[in-house]
C-alpha cells in the first residue's frame, strides 16, 4: 500500500509548538472559567460600586432616617420629604436651580454654536480667538470667582465704569440683590462654559459636508441663511447633547454662587441653590445627613425628569 | 474547582456588598469612660492655627510634659484656620478624634451630645476649683448633664473706631459712642452724610450681640431658646431702621466677621467690635487705619462678651489618663500665663489674671489695651450658648437679613430663628 499524502498544518509540526486544546489546562487555556471576564471587570466594578452604587443606595437609605453626622439615626419614613415641602430654604433653592436651567441652558446651546461658526477657520487670528474663548475653561473656579467678585463688587470695575459714564448714581448691587446676584452667577457660568461647548461644536462643524454650503450658496443663501439652514441642522445631535450636559451642570450649580456670595447663599440665603443647600445641611459637625440625603434624592428625581423631558422633546422633534 | 451557576450571580453581589460595607459603620458608643491607668503611652494633641506664631511655646510645652511624665509621647498636630470644623467633623465621623482637642463650646456641645468627649463632672470634678467659675461653666451643658472640656484661653475686646471715617461723615469722636443707642444714632448721622461710602456698622448682629444688648438667650435649663422677646425685636429694628436710612449697605447684610474686619481695614466701616489682638493685626495689615483708630470699652447693655477656647479629651482615647494629664498640664495656671504672655489672650486658670502682667501699665498702647481687656474679662460672660450651632448662626443671620430688608416682619424672623435653633437641641 502506498501511503496517502496528507496535508499537514505546519503549525502542528515540530517547527511551532502545538496549540493547547480547550479544557485541558496549560498556559494557553482560555474561556473555560466563567469568572475570568469578571476578573477584568473587578477594578471598574469596584469603582462603580464603591463610589456610585453604594453612595446612591446609602443616600436612599439615609433619606428615610433622622441620621446626623455623629448618630446613625432611626427610620422616619417620609418625614424628611414632608419637612422639605414646608422648608422655605428648599423652595428657594429649587426655584433658583430651576431658574438657572431655564436661563443658562438656551444660551449654552446657542451662543457656543455662534462662536464656533465665527471662529471656525485656519487663520491665526481665529486660532487666537479660539484659545481666548477656551481660556476660562482651564482656569480655576476660585480664580474665576475672584475675578468676577472684584469686577462686580459695589466698588468694583463695572460699577466704577457705570458711575464714570454717569449711568448710575448709586452702585448696582450685583452681588447682593436677590435677582442680580443670580444673574451675575449665570453670567459667570456662561462665560466659563462657552469655550468648552464651542470646542465640541467645532468638532461637529468639521463633520458637515462643505458641499452643502456650496449648494446653499448656489441657491442664493447668504451667511445667515447658510447658518440657519445648513449649520444648525447639521449639529442638531451635538446641540441635543450639549443641552443635556448643560442642563445637568446648571441644575447642579455650586461654585459660582458659592464664591460670589461668600459661601452664604446671598443676603438672607435668597440665592442658595440645591447643591449649596445639600452642602449646608450635610456637612459640618451638626450635619443632618438624613435630611441632606432627602434633598439629594429629590434633586436626583428632578434631574431625571428634566433629562427625560428633554430627550422626549428632542425625539419628538427629530421624528417630525 | 468549579462554581455552580447561581454562584455566577451571587459572587458579584457579595463582592459589591463587601466593598460597600467598607463605608458602613460608626455611630456613637454611649459607654462612660472613667479615668484610670498610668500616665503613659502616646497621645495626639490638636490645636487650631497656632503653629505659625507659637510653635516654640507648644514644642516646649510638649517637651516639659514628656520630661515630667517619662514614658509619654505627645504628638502635636496643628490645623490651619480654614475648615477646622470640617476637620473635626471628619475625625469625629471616622472615630479618629485626637486625644486632646482644642475646641469651642458649640463644637464641644455637639461632640459631647454624641458621647465623644469625657464628662469631667464625673471623672474630674475637683478640677473645677482650678479655673474661673464662668470659664468652667462655659463647658457645662445642663441639657446634657455634664462638663466636657478644660477651659483654656479667653478673649474679649473693646470697641475700635476709625476716627478718620467718623470725622469724614460728621460724627464727633469726643465722646465716642458708648451705648447701643448712641451707636445707632451716630450710624444714622453717618448715613445722612456719607450714604453708602462709609457706614458705622459693618455686620448684622450675632447671637452674642443679642446677649450684650440684654436679651435672654436661653431658659435656665438650657432646653429652649428665648432670643425672640421684645428686647430682641428692638435690637433688630435698630438695624432695620439703620439700613432703611442708608446706614448699612445691602452687601453688609451678607458679611461674616472676616468681611467686617476687612471693611474696617479698608476704611468703609466706622466701628469694629474687636478683640485683644485686633490692634496688633491693624498695625501689621492696615497701618494707616491703626494710626487713626480710637479704642473705647465694649458696647454693652449688660456684661461684656467674651469667647473661650478649651481642651476636650476624647472619651474613647486609648490613653485617657495621659490625655487628661496633658489637658490639665496645658491649662494649668503656669502654662496659661506663659501662653498669655506670648499671645494676646487671657488665662482662664483661677488667679492668673492677678498676675502683674495684667495689672501693671508700662505706658504702651498694647499694655493699655491688655489691662482694659483683662478688666473686661473679669466681668465678661460667654454669651454664645454652646447649644447654638453654627447652622443656627447662619439661619439667624439669614432671618435677620430678610427682616432688615423688609421682606419679613422682625418678630416673625426671630420666631423662625428660635424655632430652627430649638429644633437642633438634643431630643429628650
Amino acid at each position: 500500500m502506498t501511503a496517502t499524502p496528507v496535508r499537514r498544518d505546519t503549525t502542528a509540526t515540530g517547527t511551532m509548538p502545538p496549540r493547547a486544546r480547550p479544557g485541558r489546562g496549560g498556559i494557553g487555556r482560555t474561556h473555560d472559567r466563567w469568572w475570568t471576564p469578571w476578573l477584568f471587570l473587578v477594578p471598574a466594578l469596584a469603582i462603580v460600586v464603591v463610589f456610585i452604587l453604594f453612595p446612591f443606595a446609602n443616600t436612599l437609605a439615609l433619606s428615610a432616617t433622622d441620621a446626623t453626622l455623629l448618630k446613625p439615626g432611626q427610620f422616619v419614613g417620609a418625614d424628611n420629604f414632608v419637612r422639605l415641602w414646608h422648608d422655605d430654604r428648599f423652595r428657594t433653592a429649587m426655584t433658583n436651580s430651576l431658574l438657572y436651567v431655564v436661563c443658562v441652558v438656551p444660551v449654552m446651546v446657542a451662543a457656543p454654536l455662534v462662536l464656533a461658526a465665527l471662529a471656525n477657520g485656519t487663520t491665526r487670528i481665529l486660532g487666537f480667538l479660539r484659545t481666548a474663548y477656551y481660556l476660562p475653561v482651564v482656569m480655576s473656579s476660585v480664580i474665576v470667582g475672584l475675578i468676577w467678585t472684584n469686577l462686580l463688587d459695589s466698588r468694583g470695575l463695572v460699577n466704577q465704569v457705570l458711575d464714570w459714564l454717569g449711568v448710575i448714581s448709586e452702585p448696582v448691587p450685583f452681588l447682593s440683590g436677590r435677582w442680580l446676584t443670580l444673574l451675575s452667577a449665570m453670567v459667570v457660568t456662561i462665560w466659563t462654559g462657552l469655550g468648552y461647548y464651542m470646542v465640541i461644536y467645532l468638532a461637529a462643524l468639521a463633520n458637515i459636508d462643505p458641499a452643502l454650503y456650496d449648494a446653499a450658496s448656489v441657491d442664493g443663501a447668504g451667511p445667515i441663511r447658510q447658518f440657519l439652514h445648513v449649520t444648525v441642522p447639521g449639529v442638531r445631535t451635538t446641540s441635543a447633547l450639549i443641552g443635556l450636559f448643560s442642563s445637568v451642570s446648571a441644575f447642579r450649580v455650586f461654585g459660582e454662587v458659592y464664591i460670589l456670595t461668600g459661601g452664604t447663599g446671598g443676603v438672607g440665603g435668597q440665592n442658595i441653590t440645591i447643591t449649596m443647600l445639600i452642602q449646608q445641611e450635610g456637612t459640618g459637625l451638626q450635619a443632618e445627613t438624613g435630611y441632606a440625603g432627602a434633598i439629594s434624592v429629590v434633586m436626583f428625581v428632578v434631574l431625571g425628569l428634566l433629562l427625560a423631558g428633554q430627550l422626549w422633546f428632542q425625539r419628538r422633534g427629530g421624528s417630525r | 474547582m468549579s462554581f455552580r451557576k447561581p454562584a455566577r450571580y451571587v459572587l458579584p453581589v457579595v463582592l459589591a456588598l463587601a466593598l460597600g460595607a467598607c463605608g458602613i459603620g460608626g455611630g456613637a458608643d454611649d459607654s462612660e469612660t472613667t479615668v484610670s491607668g498610668e500616665v503613659k503611652g502616646e497621645i495626639t494633641f490638636q490645636t487650631w492655627n497656632l503653629k505659625g506664631n507659637y510653635a516654640d511655646y507648644f514644642n516646649g510645652l510638649v517637651t516639659a510634659f514628656q520630661n515630667a511624665n517619662p514614658g509619654t509621647t505627645v504628638k502635636w498636630i496643628d490645623q490651619p484656620p480654614e475648615g477646622y470644623q470640617d476637620k473635626l467633623s471628619a475625625d469625629a465621623a471616622a472615630g479618629s478624634l485626637p486625644d486632646v482637642v482644642d475646641i469651642g463650646p458649640e463644637a464641644a456641645f455637639t461632640l459631647a451630645n454624641a458621647g465623644m468627649l469625657l464628662d469631667l463632672s464625673k471623672t474630674d470634678p475637683e478640677a473645677k476649683a482650678s479655673y474661673l467659675p464662668k470659664a468652667w461653666d462655659a463647658n457645662a451643658f445642663p441639657s446634657l448633664g455634664g462638663t466636657y472640656a478644660y477651659p483654656w484661653y479667653l478673649n474679649t475686646g473693646p470697641s475700635f473706631f476709625n476716627t478718620a471715617v467718623l470725622q469724614k461723615c460728621g460724627v464727633s469722636k469726643d465722646p465716642l459712642p458708648a451705648t447701643f443707642d448712641a451707636l445707632f444714632a451716630a450710624g444714622q448721622k453717618m448715613a445722612a452724610t456719607c450714604k453708602s461710602d462709609a457706614t458705622m456698622v459693618g455686620r448684622l448682629p450675632a447671637i452674642e450681640t443679642f446677649g450684650a444688648y440684654g436679651v435672654p438667650l436661653m431658659d435656665q435649663a438650657g432646653t429652649k431658646f428665648t432670643f425672640n422677646d421684645a428686647k430682641a425685636v428692638e435690637l433688630v429694628s435698630h438695624y432695620r431702621n439703620l439700613f432703611q436710612a442708608g446706614g448699612m449697605t445691602e452687601e453688609t447684610l451678607n458679611k461674616l466677621q472676616t468681611g467686617e474686619v476687612d471693611a474696617f481695614k479698608a476704611g468703609r466701616v466706622g466701628w469694629l467690635p474687636g478683640s485683644s489682638y485686633t490692634l496688633k493685626d491693624l498695625k501689621a495689615t492696615a497701618p494707616k487705619v491703626a494710626e487713626t483708630v480710637a479704642i473705647s470699652p465694649q458696647i454693652t447693655n449688660d456684661k461684656p462678651n467674651m469667647y473661650i477656647e478649651s481642651l476636650a479629651v476624647n472619651a474613647k482615647s486609648k490613653n485617657v489618663a495621659t490625655a487628661v494629664a496633658f489637658a490639665k498640664f496645658a491649662t494649668n495656671k503656669e502654662n496659661q500665663l506663659a501662653f498669655s504672655k506670648q499671645a494676646a489672650i487671657f488665662p482662664s486658670a483661677a488667679g492668673a489674671l492677678d498676675d502683674p502682667y495684667f495689672t501693671t501699665d508700662d505706658g504702651t498702647d498694647e499694655a493699655k489695651l491688655r489691662l482694659e481687656s483683662a478688666k473686661a474679662v473679669s466681668e465678661a460672660v460667654v454669651y454664645w450658648p454652646a447649644a447654638f450651632s453654627s447652622k443656627s448662626v447662619d439661619y439667624l443671620r439669614e432671618q435677620i437679613a430678610l427682616a432688615v430688608l423688609g421682606k419679613k416682619d422682625v418678630q416673625a424672623a426671630l420666631d423662625e430663628a428660635v424655632k430652627y435653633a430649638d429644633a437642633s437641641l438634643p431630643k429628650k
